[in-house]
């Protein structure tokens, strides 16, 4: 839902720095120079908060509010004072007409923000159909922790992507970070004293800038209870101690929406490259199925009918990986598709104590594959895996 | 109420004070501080008047009700312009393009929140009042002169390079 605001000030400059504040949340900003052009655009818009001056020509803003809260169509209208006008008396004689809050200028945008978010739900914009992140984008990740070997273990086992990982270990200190520089995820520590991860979850869930940042419990394995207690409150997600980081690399990039695709495929000289890592794990397997389809279709798409499967660097043939190229072969000759294979010694062989994978063809390398696709008749499909896998 | 001669000048200069650096620092990033002030009393002979060398954009706004006054706001036209584009966040080739509106209503506002905030010292002191519509003056060579029956303080402010002025006039008639 996209919010209106309407601001009423005689002052341009005040509606312009208004609406710079809000230029990067998703919601519209009206604008009225007096109290009289400010009822008739609630009236016309029915906004969600209107931001109010006092001192104004043509009719001042206590006499608008007055109207505002007399019209039973407008009276619910939540309004906020935003005035150089802020003397005890004169505050508490407006606030008693009905405000929901009030700011005195001078202001700074991020604190107008700050107040407005706790009327409206106030969503950073995403910037329109811009291509996602992608895995090797870098991203700022906090950790509160007040253990420091955990943040260096942290850091040692994410240290392959261009992640930057910032720690902490108090939650003050988290909250002054996350003002500075609002984080792409936080994990907290649940073993922080005095249940300070839960008092800082709750900080982090008021504040504008980090109210969708993922949090994400640190817990001991066997500490279940903490475990419900953060799934309850509503950790995005949570990661067990001992940590294994390759879960913790999935979970992150998963939670920041993060395409990963350029893991697994790659279009190198007009040719469509799906490659397998070493150790194809089920999460593996399914973040690499996950894209089969809309990356050959793409492929074929930019004019590209030519893809290699790469799985050189694999250590052991399994289930999981024959599913998975049969899926990829399945979608080579749905979409017309030349492909060829490549492996080492080790996935050759295993490949020929299948009966399903017994007839497939492999080279050596990948310019060998692209020299010969086209020239390789297809793997046989008629196998019971063939069948699942389409 | 108390008495409009408890405004004195130690009250005056820690109201502006406060408000100026406030706004200075809230609206602008900037930390200005007091180098000089003059304090004429009603009567005085001879009245404090401020040269100009340069081009200037004044703000005005005034207060009104248990005590009553005004406070010009004096900014040099290379200021003035600065300040109007750190707060709407233009570069000086928008400005040029979007006028001397621009500049005026920038100003205007700086005033604004300026003798608000002076004057919700004055209110909170017991002196309740409330605040005009600003206006802006223009030009190089005008003086500003005052009632007789009218204090005026004036503070200059080194802002960086720059200079920012707070003239300011009370009221004395009870």
């Amino acid at each position: 839902m996209r919010y209106k605001v309407l601001t009423v000030d005689d002052s341009k400059t005040v509606r312009i720095i208004v609406k710079k504040a809000f230029k990067p949340y998703d919601c519209e900003i009206r604008e009225a120079a007096n109290g009289v052009e400010g009822l008739a655009v609630a009236a016309k818009e029915s906004p969600d908060l209107i931001l109010l001056d006092v001192t104004m020509p043509v009719m001042d803003g206590v006499e608008m509010l007055t109207k505002l809260k007399a019209d039973p169509a407008l009276k619910g209208i939540p309004v906020m004072m935003l005035t150089a006008e802020g003397g005890r008396d004169n505050v508490l004689k407006i606030a008693k007409i009905g405000v929901r809050d009030y700011l005195v200028k001078p202001f700074k945008e991020e604190v107008l923000i700050e107040k407005c978010g706790r009327i409206i739900d106030l969503k950073p914009l995403t910037e329109g159909p811009a291509k996602s992140k992608s895995i090797f984008d870098p991203a700022d990740i906090l950790v509160v922790e007040d253990k420091p070997a955990i943040v260096q273990q942290i850091q040692d086992g994410l240290k392959h992507t261009p992640w930057k990982i910032r720690g902490v270990v108090a939650q003050g200190e988290a909250i002054d970070a996350c003002t500075r520089q609002p984080p792409d995820v936080v994990l907290v520590s649940l073993s922080l004293a005095e249940e300070a991860a839960f008092t800082l979850f709750r900080l982090l869930r008021t504040n504008v800038k980090t109210k969708y940042t993922p949090v994400f419990a640190l817990v001991v394995k066997t500490e279940t209870q903490q475990q419900q207690q953060a799934q309850t409150v509503g950790f995005s997600a949570i990661i067990t101690k001992p940590i294994d980081t390759g879960e913790l690399e999935t979970k992150i990039a998963k939670a920041m929406n993060l395409d990963t695709s350029q893991r697994y495929y790659a279009t190198e000289h007009e040719c469509l490259v799906l490659r397998l890592p070493e150790n194809c794990t089920a999460p593996v397997l399914a973040e690499a199925a996950h894209y089969l389809k809309p990356k050959f279709t793409e492929a074929v798409d930019a004019g590209h009918n030519k893809v290699v499967i790469d799985v050189h660097q694999l250590r052991s043939l399994h289930m999981g990986v024959i599913k998975l190229l049969f899926q990829a072969m399945q979608t080579c000759r749905e979409l017309a598709m030349q492909f060829a294979l490549v492996a080492n010694a080790q996935i050759i062989s295993e490949c020929k104590g299948f009966e399903d994978t017994r007839g497939w063809t492999f080279y050596d390398s990948l310019d060998e594959a692209k020299a010969n696709l086209g020239k390789t008749a297809p793997a046989p499909s008629a196998s019971p895996l063939a069948a699942a896998a389409a | 109420m108390p008495a409009l001669a408890d405004i004195n000048e130690t009250l005056t200069r820690f109201y502006i004070n406060r408000a100026v650096s406030d706004v200075f620092r809230t609206m602008l990033g900037r930390e200005p501080t007091i180098s000089q002030c003059f304090d004429r009393m009603p009567g005085d002979d001879a009245p404090s008047t401020i040269e100009h060398h340069r081009p200037q954009i004044v703000g005005t706004v005034g207060f009104f009700g248990e005590v009553n006054g005004l406070v010009y706001l004096h900014l040099d036209l290379t200021f003035a312009r600065i300040c109007t584009c750190h707060l709407l966040d233009m570069t000086e080739a928008a400005l040029d393009e979007a006028g001397d509106d621009v500049i005026n209503d920038a100003i205007g506002e700086l005033t604004n929140m300026t003798v608000g905030s002076f004057k919700n010292g004055l209110c909170d002191s017991g002196y309740s009042c409330k605040l005009t519509i600003p206006s802006i003056v223009r030009g190089s060579n005008f003086v500003i002169e005052p009632i007789s029956s009218a204090t005026r303080q004036i503070y200059y402010f080194d802002c960086e390079e720059h200079r920012v002025i707070a003239d300011i006039l009370i009221q004395r008639d009870e």
